[in-house]
Parts: structure tokens; C-alpha cells; sequence
């Protein structure tokens, strides 16, 4: 099901191999190379993402960005930027950016950004029975209780939000800094393992003694659950 | 026009400007005092006079007026007239000079006395007798004005010396001061010359000038240590990434060579994990450069110093126990509200536990602690490792500063810089202390150091 996605990048190179990427993925891509032909394409409100360069010229990325959170566009925006601190990243998120991507970035890290977003809207426009289920696995979170086959697993709060955040993204991928951002709320890259220790602690108490294990490693990009 | 003339003409002006008031003080004073004394004398006589024309009649004046003439002193003018205005005696040459010469009363006007050929200015007294006559009395102010002559040419004198040390002085001055700024002019020349290690002379004295002089020296030697400190940088930058990099263009150039698909893509997965170590290195560096310029002050907040290390420590309680070492927090005994950046803060938090969990892991037990204080808030990490020795502190705090080279693979050596800058952002410091053994790293924070700057 492919989706519409605006590129607003004028970096010729780069837009270019994200429009490839994204088609290949089944979604239509319009692009605009400045700032104010973005924003004016953006207005029209019909798209599902924009992806949004934070140095542009004519108009820079965040104008771009409040432009259209003054107008009531709520489109959800990704960021990509040059701008690596964490003082960059948090002045993107508070202009009302929904992601904020810094380059360089694999295209594997930004198509699990992209489907992320892209999930947040459906799951916004249909919302369904509030108990999240992945195979055998059910998820409760009113209660937080969760239950693999019927028998109730006993997880810490960080590896119950570890797995609803899997379970609201099942069959995506997730990447690390993603996980740290997302659950974690840390917008620093930590130099360790760190989140992979945290998701192998929640695989043995989610998968072992199970026959199909449903917490994937996938390759070069992150982790994913599926049945 | 030179500054020194200037300042030269401007003490010259200012000393004759001071001299002159003086000057037109005592003028004015004895000017004053000359003609008072004279015009009493004169209205004492004039009263003399008619007391006695009043006591012993016409005679008895006639009496007084040759006294007078013949024994008063030559400055005494005195005349007796008829009503018609005709002399009888005296010894005026003609009628006193002067609007309305016959007015009752004081006047000033000029007199000649007989045997004068001039007039001279004085003070005089017309009388009018009950029988028609007129008496005159007067003075000549001879004394008073020689004395006021006198002074006038020697104020005179006294004010052109005045005007001429006054220039003197403001030359002396100028040139002082001068000489004073040239010496610092010559140190900030050289130093746009490129040569940073001049200094200005002080001459000891303390003054003005020598707290300048102290002031720019401070600037330089703050100046220098920052040059040397860049210098430092880009060195070990330039030196540091050659590792990575090379690294990094051996696995390409391997994949590059490889015949075996398997193999050219793990060769290709080493390549993108150097890559992003490398960006990870300069992410690091640019924020490091960020805080201690004191960029991001505009996202502070508050909120709790305590809470944020424990949601940290449980963070990388796994990963401290996969390395063999417990990681326990030590809960504040009361809330510990801070204000700062949050986001920094925990990646300081973090770089401070990632490094005791590296190093310090064969000690078994990390303990994280946060200790509100008076007016700040103090985090420690403390392990029971190694630790590291006391004059090889300040080194392990520095930018790309390595204790031991063996083990540059793992992290750049920044991250200690790096939790440094940040509590440089927030006003507060970085320590290295000693754990007995092991080493505790401390975050010693102001509670709100917008406060302080």
C-alpha cells in the first residue's frame, strides 16, 4: 500500500536516491528543492509524510516546519539535517518535526523512520480494540499486563515499554536510536551496546521456552516483532 | 594636533583659568578695601568738620580748615566756599570734577590740589552749612591705588608663570602618560605581529596604568592557553581520526579486493561501522566545542538530578552486568531539582557510567549517587577499578587524552572532555577523585547557573 511522501531536500544526490528508495518501496514521491516550492506543495494537505531538509535555500527547514504548523497542517514531518548535536535535534523536535534524522543515515534507518510515521497515521485514523496482539502474544496497555500463549509474563516497565513499541510497530523495523529516542527519550548516540543489551534481556523473557521466537534481529538495520 | 600637545595646552589652560579666579578674587578684595578705608576717612573728616562749625562757629572752622591744611597729610583735599560757589579757603586748586559736582553727601571724583598739575581720583564730601557755605572735604586714593598697581602688575606676572607651569606640567604629563601607553601599544604590535608572548611591562607602582597593563596580560595569557589548546585539538584530531580512517580504508580496500560475496560483506559491514565511529568522533568534538562556547543555555529546564540518574542507571544496569559489575544507585534523601539541559546532562551521566563500566567493571560493585547541597547538586560515579593516578587526571580530561594507547579502540577519549564541557555549560565541574581505591567522577552542578553568569 503505497503512500504519499514530499521530499523537500536540494541536494540533488540525496533526493535523488531517497525518491529511488522510497518508489521502491511502493510509495509516490514529489519532490521540491527549496524551501517556499515545498512549503506551497505541503499546503495542499494530501500527503501522508514530508520529509523535510533542515538547510534549504529560500526558505530553511524549520520556517518550512512552523509555516505549516501555523497553518494546522499536521502532516507529519521527518527532519533530515547536517546538524548532528543534541541541541539541534531538540530545537527540530520542538518546531514541531514528529522525527529528526541526522546525516549521514543509512537508507535502512530511514525507512524504518518513514514506516514508523506512516503507522502513527493509520493507527490515528482507526483506532481499533485498545489490546495489541502479535501472534500468540497479547498486549494490554491500560493494564500493562502482557501474555505470551496464555501465560502471563512478568516484565520490568522499561521492557513492558520496549515491548508495546515494538508491538505498535510489528512487522517494521526498529532501529537502536530509535528505541532511545522513542523509549527511552534520549536524543544522545551512546558509544555502547547499551539498547541491544535491553533487548536481548526482553527476548529471553518473551521468547525463550517458545518455539517461533517473534523478536527478529535484522541485520545492519535493527530489530523486529512479528509473528 | 597631537594628543600630547593637547593634553599639554589643556593643563596650561586649566592652571590659568584656576589662576585667574584667584587673581580676580584678591583684586577685587583690595580694590575694595583701598577705596573703604578712604571713603571712611573722608566722611570722618567731612563729620569732623561740621562738628566743629557746629561747637565754635565760623571762626573755629576757618580754624580747623588751616589746621588741616597745614598739618593733615598731602592726600587731604579741603575746601571752604561761599553760596556762590566761590572759593574762600582750601586747598583745592579748582571745584572737583564730576556729574552733579555739588550734590550733598559722597561722591567719588577727581581732585587737583594746588600745586598739582594733574588730578588724581578720590573720595570727597560736600557739605552745606546752615549759613549758605559749602565745606569739602576729600582724599586723594594715591596709596590704596599704588598698592592696587602694584599688585596688579604682580598678579600679572604670577599669572603668565601660572599659565607657563600649568603648560609645563601638561607637557611632563602627556609625555608620561605617553611613554606609559606606547609601551603597551608596542606589546599589542608585536602580538599583531604574531608574537604571542610579549607582555606588557609593569612598573610595580600598582597604578592605573600597571592594573591595565596586568589586565591585558591576564587577556593574553587567557588568549594563549586557548591558541594552545586549539593547537592541541586540531593535532590530535588530525591525529586521531588517521587511525580510524586508515582502518576504515583497509576494509574497503579488502572488500574491494575480496573475491568471496560473504566475506566482501562483512568486510563492507566493518567499513560502515568505522564510518559511523568516525561520525560519532566528531559529533562528540562539535559538541564538545558547542558547550564550552555555552550554546544551548536557551534549552534549560528544570528538573530532577536525582530522577534522571536513576532512569540512567537502570539504563545501563544490563550492560554493567554483563561486564561483571552490579550497578546500584544510591536514592537521594530529598528531591533534587536542577536547572539545565536534560538531554546533555544525561549524555554526561551516561558518558560517566559507559566509563566506569569499561574501566572499572573488575572492581565488581559501580555506585551512582546524587547529593543535593546547599546550592548544588552533586552526581558521582564511583567504581572499584583501577582507578587512575593523580597526576594523570588532568590528562584523562582532556580532549582525546588516553591513558594507556593500548586500548584506543574502544571509544575516542572523549568522553570525560566531553562531560567536562557540559558541566561547563552548567557553570559546575567535572571531578576526578580517588575511590579507595577505584575512581568516583563527579558532577558538581550549581542548582541554577544562570544565576551566576
Amino acid at each position: 500500500m503505497g503512500r504519499k511522501i514530499l521530499l523537500i531536500e536540494d541536494d540533488r544526490e540525496t533526493a535523488a536516491y531517497l525518491a529511488k528508495g522510497l518508489t521502491q518501496e511502493g510509495h509516490s514521491v514529489e519532490q521540491a528543492t527549496n524551501g517556499q516550492d515545498g512549503l506551497f506543495r505541503a499546503t495542499d494537505g494530501s500527503f501522508d509524510l514530508i520529509i523535510l531538509d533542515r538547510m534549504l535555500p529560500v526558505l530553511d527547514g524549520l520556517s518550512v516546519l512552523r509555516a505549516l504548523r501555523a497553518a494546522h497542517i499536521d502532516t507529519p514531518v521527518l527532519i533530515l539535517s547536517a546538524l548532528a548535536s543534541v541541541g539541534d535535534r531538540i530545537d527540530g523536535l520542538e518546531c514541531g518535526s514528529d522525527d529528526y534524522l541526522v546525516k549521514p543515515f543509512s537508507f535502512a534507518e530511514l525507512l524504518a523512520r518513514v514506516n514508523a510515521l506512516l503507522r502513527r497515521r493509520e493507527a490515528r485514523v482507526d483506532p481499533a480494540d485498545h489490546r495489541l496482539t502479535v501472534g500468540d502474544l497479547e498486549i494490554d496497555p491500560l493494564s500493562r499486563s502482557v501474555k505470551r500463549a496464555g501465560k502471563k509474563l512478568d516484565l520490568k516497565p522499561r521492557e513492558y515499554l520496549l515491548l508495546e513499541y515494538f508491538a505498535r510497530n510489528e512487522g517494521r523495523v526498529v532501529t537502536r536510536t530509535m528505541l532511545l529516542e522513542q523509549v527511552w527519550d534520549y536524543h544522545f548516540d551512546p558509544g555502547t551496546n547499551v539498547i541491544d543489551v535491553h533487548v536481548s534481556r526482553l527476548r529471553r523473557k518473551l521468547d525463550e521456552g517458545f518455539e517461533k521466537p517473534l523478536l527478529h534481529t535484522v541485520r545492519g538495520a535493527g530489530y523486529m516483532l512479528a509473528a | 594636533m597631537p594628543t600630547t600637545l593637547r593634553i599639554a595646552l589643556l593643563a596650561g589652560l586649566l592652571a590659568l583659568l584656576s589662576n585667574l579666579a584667584v587673581i580676580g578674587f584678591i583684586y577685587w578684595r583690595t580694590h575694595d578695601e583701598a577705596v573703604s578705608t578712604v571713603r571712611r576717612q573722608v566722611i570722618e573728616q567731612g563729620k569732623v568738620l561740621s562738628d566743629v562749625y557746629r561747637s565754635g562757629g565760623k571762626a573755629a572752622l576757618d580754624d580747623a580748615i588751616e589746621d588741616t591744611m597745614t598739618y593733615g597729610d598731602p592726600q587731604t583735599a579741603v575746601g571752604l566756599f561761599d553760596p556762590a560757589k566761590r572759593e574762600i579757603l582750601g586747598n583745592l586748586a579748582s571745584v572737583p570734577s564730576g556729574p552733579d559736582p555739588w550734590r550733598e553727601g559722597y561722591r567719588n571724583g577727581l581732585i587737583r590740589l594746588r600745586g598739582q598739575t594733574t588730578p588724581h581720583e578720590g573720595a570727597l564730601v560736600n557739605q552745606r552749612l546752615p549759613n549758605g557755605q559749602w565745606v569739602v572735604t576729600g582724599r586723594i586714593f594715591g596709596e590704596g591705588l599704588a598698592l592696587r598697581e602694584t599688585l596688579e602688575s604682580s598678579l600679572l606676572i604670577g599669572l603668565v608663570v601660572a599659565g607657563l607651569l600649568g603648560l609645563g606640567c601638561g607637557l611632563i604629563l602627556a609625555q608620561y602618560v605617553g611613554r606609559r601607553i606606547a609601551a603597551i601599544t608596542e606589546v599589542a604590535d608585536r602580538i599583531s605581529a604574531r608574537d604571542l608572548s610579549q607582555r606588557v611591562p609593569l612598573t610595580g607602582a600598582g597604578d592605573a596604568f600597571d592594573r591595565l597593563g596586568g589586565q591585558i596580560n591576564a587577556m593574553l595569557d587567557r588568549i594563549s592557553t586557548l591558541m594552545e589548546e586549539l593547537r592541541l585539538l586540531t593535532d590530535s584530531l588530525a591525529h586521531d581520526l588517521r587511525s580510524p580512517v586508515s582502518r576504515l580504508r583497509s576494509a574497503a580496500q579488502a572488500a574491494a579486493e575480496s573475491s568471496d560475496p560473504k566475506e566482501q560483506e562483512e568486510l563492507l559491514g566493518s567499513v560502515i561501522r568505522q564510518a559511523d565511529a568516525l561520525i560519532r568522533i566528531l559529533t562528540s568534538v562539535l559538541e564538545i566545542s558547542r558547550s564550552e562556547a555555552l550554546t544551548g543555555r536557551n534549552q534549560f529546564a528544570w528538573f530532577d538530578a536525582g530522577e534522571l540518574s536513576a532512569e540512567l542507571t537502570e539504563m545501563y544496569e544490563p550492560l554493567a552486568e554483563e561486564k561483571g559489575a552490579a550497578l546500584k544507585f544510591d536514592r537521594p534523601h530529598r528531591a533534587t531539582p536542577l536547572y539545565g539541559h536534560r538531554q546533555l546532562l544525561a549524555q554526561a551521566i551516561s558518558n560517566l557510567l559507559e566509563n566506569a563500566i569499561r574501566y572499572g567493571s573488575a572492581g565488581g560493585e559501580i555506585r551512582v549517587g546524587v547529593e543535593p547541597r546547599e546550592s548544588e547538586v552533586r552526581i558521582e560515579v564511583s567504581d572499584r577499578g583501577p582507578g587512575i593516578p593523580e597526576d594523570l587526571r588532568a590528562e584523562a580530561l582532556r580532549r582525546f587524552g588516553r591513558l594507556d594507547s593500548s586500548r584506543s579502540d574502544e571509544g575516542a577519549g572523549l568522553g570525560l572532555a566531553l562531560a567536562q564541557a557540559i558541566a561547563h555549560l552548567h557553570s559546575g565541574k567535572l571531578m576526578l577523585e580517588d575511590n579507595h581505591p577505584g575512581l568516583l567522577t563527579a558532577l558538581a552542578l550549581p542548582v541554577h547557573s544562570d544565576k551566576h553568569d
